[in-house]
């Protein structure tokens, strides 16, 4: 059933290049338009450079949306990469 | 996503290091499941292309799914065109028009993510119009 969802996460550790990566990889695995979300800033999470053009930093808040036939899916997938994401790596 | 291999990469570059380099970084971000096979410098090792290097990264990176071969500057372009030329390769190969590391960063992503030969090109060309600040 195609449907929206969004859900928020305050970031641990700054938004570098490696877990960008994994984001995009991720969100690429859904059907469903997966857009992040920081302050008035968004970007195509399917997109590794505008998702780490973001530049999205500890403490802020990012917001995972999705629009799709698996849009819940891809919102939990996201969140779980930027809840594992950590201070340190790039 | 399917069972069948990856789009692999190739980065030409006129210093080994600098295509090793961008190798590196494009397979940490995309998390190392792309072959991305390096070909830079002159058979001797000093600053320029090599085509017989070329060759055996294409040869590398080429499982089925077809290559993307991303040149850093003039000449690059014109050894990979040389290539292409006398080499008829199994792969579908393409050529693509793009910043060196970003675009070697959006296409290793597009291939891990399983995009074919056109989505990866596509993702690699993307990647000038990308803003980093």
């Amino acid at each position: 059933m195609p449907g929206s969802c969004e859900a928020a996460i305050t970031l641990t550790g700054d938004l570098h290049a490696r877990p960008a990566g994994s984001l995009a990889v991720m969100a690429a695995r859904f059907a469903s338009v997966v857009e992040l979300a920081v302050g008035a800033n968004t970007a195509d999470a399917k997109s590794v450079l505008a998702v780490m053009g973001l530049g999205a930093t500890r403490g802020q808040r990012i917001t995972v949306r999705a629009a799709g036939a698996d849009a819940a899916e891809a919102v939990a997938a996201l969140i779980g990469i930027l809840a594992e994401a950590t201070p340190v790596g790039g | 996503m399917s069972d069948e291999a990856m789009v692999g990469i190739v980065l030409v570059s006129h210093s080994a290091a600098l295509a090793e380099g961008t190798a590196d970084v494009a397979g940490q971000i995309g998390g190392g499941s792309v072959v991305i096979a390096a070909a830079g410098g002159t058979d001797d090792g000093g600053i320029g292309t090599s085509i017989a290097r070329v060759r055996r990264a294409v040869q590398r990176a080429a499982a089925g799914a077809g290559v993307v071969i991303l040149p850093d500057l003039g000449s690059s372009v014109l050894t990979v065109r040389a290539l292409l030329a006398e080499e008829d390769f199994a792969d579908p190969i393409a050529l693509a028009d793009a910043p060196f590391v970003e675009g070697a960063v959006a296409a290793t992503v597009a291939a891990a993510a399983g995009g074919d030969v056109k989505a990866v090109l596509q993702a690699a060309e993307e990647a000038r119009h990308a803003r980093k600040l």
